[in-house]
């Protein structure tokens, strides 16, 4: 009971105290503040009374802002390419395909294309007279490839006196599939290619590369080469 | 008629002409340089050569990045190309540093958008994928990967979307976990019975690690197991495995 009535006396001390402190500055509300004016308050401290205030400099000079553009970035590339596809047994071909590259660092780039030509006549078609080993959709020689490539030969070449494009021999290896004679099959390719830059935005490429797939068109299951040998033309954005 | 065709020709020349002068009135970035000198070299590149230097206190203007090089033009009109790590000591014009996007450690454990290029295994056969993601967070993230499989029995694609969950990011070797759903369509292979071709939809559990290279690369190794739920009685199942290299920017 006695106990019950301390902390009762107690709390009503306390909301006393806190009541009146924040009630304050109710009354001398218009009076300035000793604790606002601290340089004041020092030299009431120490009563020197004679010598004025140090004067607080405030800048108005407003910092200058700078806004900063968006830079452009320039690390992909699209283009084109035309060239001569050799399908192993079937001659050789025109071929033309699409090509996009996303330049991670100077040395390397990651390569997606993809391409087609027209596989032409086997010997045998050619000797045996009217034998057609494949039909016309089936000779058509689709792929497509992933790959990683590596600047190699990072360099310039110069056009008379007083021209030089910045140039790159190159190197790619990647997977991807072809698709010919009614089948998809799974196929390898590597290759190298060199790229000129007449501007910082335009890219020459002439490329070799072998695409190698397991073939069993011809009866017996084989690894055949096809070379393919393109120009290209690239823009990079 | 001809004498219009002719006209609107030499207005369109004309817009071409004046197309990149227009492209040209855009404004760059100055940026000043506090090293004794920077180094412009013939292209973005350390295997060019370098065949100016601009002296410090002197400004350039920054016109485009490639990989890690900046081009610049100098108060002169000389462009050239800097590297990004002497491009981290340049200043704007209020003094305070010029900060770009890095390709390094910390740009691994904390970047928005990845891709990749797998091969792997599918369910026994060969499988070429191709994957995107974007990260809501360094651990969280979500992912689409389009792959073909081609094997002996069937070929197909397959298309999923899922979520992937990194648990420490900032490891050098971090492993994830994946969830996700997708769609996987087969070709059979021809036979004396020829099956039709079928699209069924998947769902997908698996995990795996990334492995930070160098750079903005990293290597990564899946493993996903999806349930394919045929129009069957009973749904299949299939394992995948694979391996790739991948970016972040």
């Amino acid at each position: 009971m006695e106990t019950g009535l301390r902390v009762l006396l107690l709390s009503a001390v306390l909301l006393l105290a806190t009541g009146c402190a924040s009630v304050r500055n109710w009354l001398d509300r218009d009076e300035p503040r000793a604790a606002e004016t601290p340089a004041e308050a020092v030299f009431a401290e120490s009563g020197d009374f004679d010598e004025p205030p140090p004067r607080v400099i405030e800048p108005e000079v407003e910092r200058r802002r700078i806004k900063v553009p968006r830079i452009d970035n320039e690390n992909i590339e699209l283009g084109g390419v035309f060239g001569a596809l050799s399908v192993e047994d079937f001659g050789t071909n025109p071929v033309y395909g699409i090509t996009a590259a996303y330049h991670v660092t100077e040395d390397f780039f990651f390569q997606a294309e993809a391409g087609r030509s027209i596989a032409g006549r086997t010997s045998f078609e050619t000797l045996g007279g009217d034998i057609q080993l494949l039909t016309g959709d089936e000779r058509r020689f689709t792929y497509y490839n992933l790959a990683l490539g590596y600047n190699f030969l990072p360099g310039e070449v110069f056009l008379g006196r007083g021209l030089a494009m910045t140039s790159s021999f190159y190197l790619m290896a990647g997977v991807g599939s072809v698709d010919f004679a009614g089948d998809q099959k799974f196929a390898v390719s590597f290759g190298a290619g060199y790229r000129v830059l007449p501007t910082d935005w335009l890219a020459i490429h002439v490329r070799m590369q072998d695409r190698v797939f397991d073939s069993d068109l011809l009866g017996e299951s084989k690894l055949t080469n096809n070379l393919e040998a393109n120009i290209g033309l690239t823009v990079f954005f | 008629m001809p004498r219009f065709r002719s006209a609107s020709l030499w207005l369109l020349l004309l817009a071409l002409l004046a197309a990149p002068s227009l492209c040209g009135a855009r404004e760059y970035l100055q940026v000043f340089v506090t090293e004794p000198y920077l180094e412009l070299r013939t292209g973005p590149g350390r295997g060019f050569p370098v065949t100016q230097v601009v002296p410090r206190d002197e400004s350039v203007d920054v016109l485009k990045r490639r990989t890690d090089w900046f081009k610049v033009r100098t108060e002169r009109g000389i462009e050239g190309w800097a590297s990004q790590r002497d491009m981290e000591r340049v200043v704007l014009a209020d003094g305070t540093p010029f900060t770009f996007p890095l390709g390094d450690r910390a740009g691994f454990t904390a970047h928005r958008l990845e891709m990749g290029i797998f091969m792997g295994d599918y369910g026994g056969a060969t499988l070429i994928s191709g994957f995107g993601s974007f990260s809501f967070n360094p651990q969280l993230a979500v992912e689409l990967s389009v792959g073909q499989f081609l094997g002996n029995a069937s070929n197909g694609t397959l298309v999923d979307l899922g979520l992937t969950h990194v648990f420490v990011p900032e490891w050098r070797v971090s492993p994830f976990v994946m969830l996700g759903t997708g769609l996987v369509h087969v070709e059979p292979k021809a036979t004396l019975v020829m099956p039709p071709d079928r699209t069924d939809q998947t769902a997908y559990v698996g995990g795996g690690v990334r492995f930070y290279l160098t750079r903005r690369f990293f290597a990564r190794a899946e493993y996903k197991s999806h349930v394919v739920f045929t129009s069957r009685n009973d749904n299949e199942e299939v394992d995948e495995w694979k391996l790739g290299f991948a970016f972040f920017f």
